[in-house]
């Protein structure tokens, strides 16, 4: 699961995720106790572990945007609570790991994307995630703000792939 | 700027109405946060909207509220900027309609309170202002009625639903018409009312335990149940169980058999997506199959539990839950 590389220990890679997420800065203060993989369900069930994905980003060692592990975290937030230190956020450094990692093309799989698919199209055509929600719908004019709010975002893109999308498409061709 | 005073401040309520928290709530307006999930769990809304309704408080929902986008943020398919938009929308919607929001889902909770702090960040405020003032700029404010800024300090206060039946306790208990008849009960917060907003300036405030599910559960005749995964998440872990479901049921598996070890006649839990995750056939179904045991402990929302307890009919709280193992079970017992 694990990539490691050889690289050099440098602060460009922890430089660019501040840039990209200021509250990354807090990192640095990781004092490698283990108190979050300790917690982890991730951690219990799969090679993640937290305490090496920080070590990796302060080393600069860009691998961890190819481990699939970073994918397999929960985002429970258990880390953040039992972490010693006050403002290390680490789901969403791994967040913001992810999306350094979709930039590069690197993951998730199509396959696990495709899950997306429906939920996206309901949530821009209805602005919920299931098919309809319990009680009144959302109003037209809502869900087309939503539809702008999302503009160039990836669930855009996911949704190009749904069935109604390309039905759609069709019919106007 | 500070723009996370967003949560009812519970105490604050204790001390002005050491009595009866609910006067408090008797000349707002309480606005119910419309979860998703809530449509498999109709029982979810109901049962806290009937009894607020009993109560004679003044509840309704927003038509013009969205999802909380949560799942989309999660599996960076919308830029923080983004979901800080869509939370900005609702409680601008919300704002204009409602004194109080109530939660009866950890996720959408956590996704309003994490949104706003997110705004704490001048790069990301500035990104969702623009992102809202695009919704006026491109559409003239003539399809779009809503102009959206963000309020700083908005009347709006939001509450979870477990915090606010455990401020009101004593109206929730002198409401009820059956009683838990000393069954055993094992009790799931959820991570994300578990893990969220500790002050770790407090040691006493950081190391508490979370007990209110347990209290209550006591209240109502209920015997609390310790047991090994108590705070061990639910399985659903942000999609998890849809992307790698052979691990995150593993985690499903091991929370709900370390409850049966202990003799648990249910679990109860104030989130519908844990709800969800602990309760789908199919997924005990796979767990059944991979990890070679059946597990039929039933699980339950704390809403749609105290509806039962109320006396409220079989429809009105447990609709479409039929195939959720042993319910009607435990639906017997308790009105029998």
């Amino acid at each position: 699961m694990n990539e490691s590389s050889n690289s050099e220990w440098n602060w460009d890679f922890y430089e660019e995720l501040v840039d990209d997420v200021e509250e990354n800065k807090n990192i640095i203060q990781c004092i490698s106790c283990g108190k979050c993989v300790g917690d982890c369900p991730a951690s219990k069930v799969s090679s993640f572990n937290v305490r090496k994905v920080i070590a990796k980003v302060l080393r600069g060692d860009k691998s961890v945007l190819k481990d699939s592990d970073i994918w397999y975290c929960y985002l429970c937030e258990r880390c953040k609570r039992v972490c010693p230190k006050d403002n290390i956020n680490i789901p969403l450094l791994i967040i913001n790991l992810r999306n350094e990692s979709f930039k590069k093309g690197y993951g998730p799989k199509y396959n696990d994307l495709r899950k997306y698919v429906e939920m996206s199209e309901r949530f821009l055509k209805s602005g919920v995630v299931l098919d309809e929600p319990l009680g009144k719908k959302l109003p037209i004019e809502r869900i087309n703000e939503l539809n702008e709010i999302c503009n160039f975002a990836r669930i855009k893109y996911v949704f190009k792939a749904s069935k109604s999308n390309k039905k759609s498409k069709k019919s106007k061709n | 700027m500070n723009t996370t005073n967003l949560a009812l401040n519970l105490k604050e309520i204790e001390q002005l109405y050491p009595e009866n928290p609910i006067e408090f709530f008797r000349d707002k307006k309480l606005c119910l946060f419309k979860a998703c999930l809530e449509k498999y769990f109709p029982g979810v809304r109901f049962g806290i909207e009937d009894f607020l309704t009993d109560l004679e408080l003044n509840v309704m929902t927003c038509t013009n509220q969205s999802c909380c986008s949560g799942t989309f943020f999660q599996r960076n398919l919308i830029t923080r900027a983004q979901f800080g938009a869509i939370n900005e929308r609702n409680l601008s919607e919300i704002n204009k309609m409602a004194d109080i929001l109530l939660f009866s889902c950890n996720g959408c909770y956590n996704s309003l309170i994490r949104g706003r702090e997110f705004l704490n960040n001048p790069d990301v405020r500035r990104k969702t202002q623009d992102i809202l003032n695009q919704l006026k700029k491109k559409n003239n404010g003539i399809n779009y009625p809503g102009k959206y800024e963000i309020v700083d300090d908005l009347k709006l206060k939001l509450v979870h639903d477990l915090d606010f039946f455990y401020l009101i306790k004593n109206s929730v208990v002198n409401a009820l018409k059956y009683n838990l008849k000393n069954m055993k009960v094992a009790v799931h917060y959820g991570c994300h009312y578990l893990n969220l907003s500790r002050d770790k300036d407090s040691i006493d405030e950081y190391l508490r335990p979370k007990t209110k599910l347990e209290e209550l559960i006591t209240l109502f005749g209920g015997n609390p149940v310790d047991y090994q995964e108590r705070e061990s998440c639910c399985g659903w872990g942000a999609s998890q169980v849809v992307i790698h479901p052979k691990e995150a049921l593993k985690i499903t598996f091991n929370k709900l058999k370390s409850a049966e070890n202990v003799g648990a006649d249910f679990m109860v839990t104030p989130c519908p997506t844990c709800l969800y995750t602990l309760s789908k056939p199919e997924y005990r179904e796979k767990m059944r199959k991979w990890y070679g045991e059946k597990l039929d402990i039933p699980t339950i929302h704390l809403n749609e539990l105290i509806a039962i307890l109320r006396g409220c009919e079989e429809e009105r709280c447990i609709t479409l839950r039929r195939k959720t193992p042993r319910i009607e079970e435990i639906f017997e017992i308790i009105t029998q």
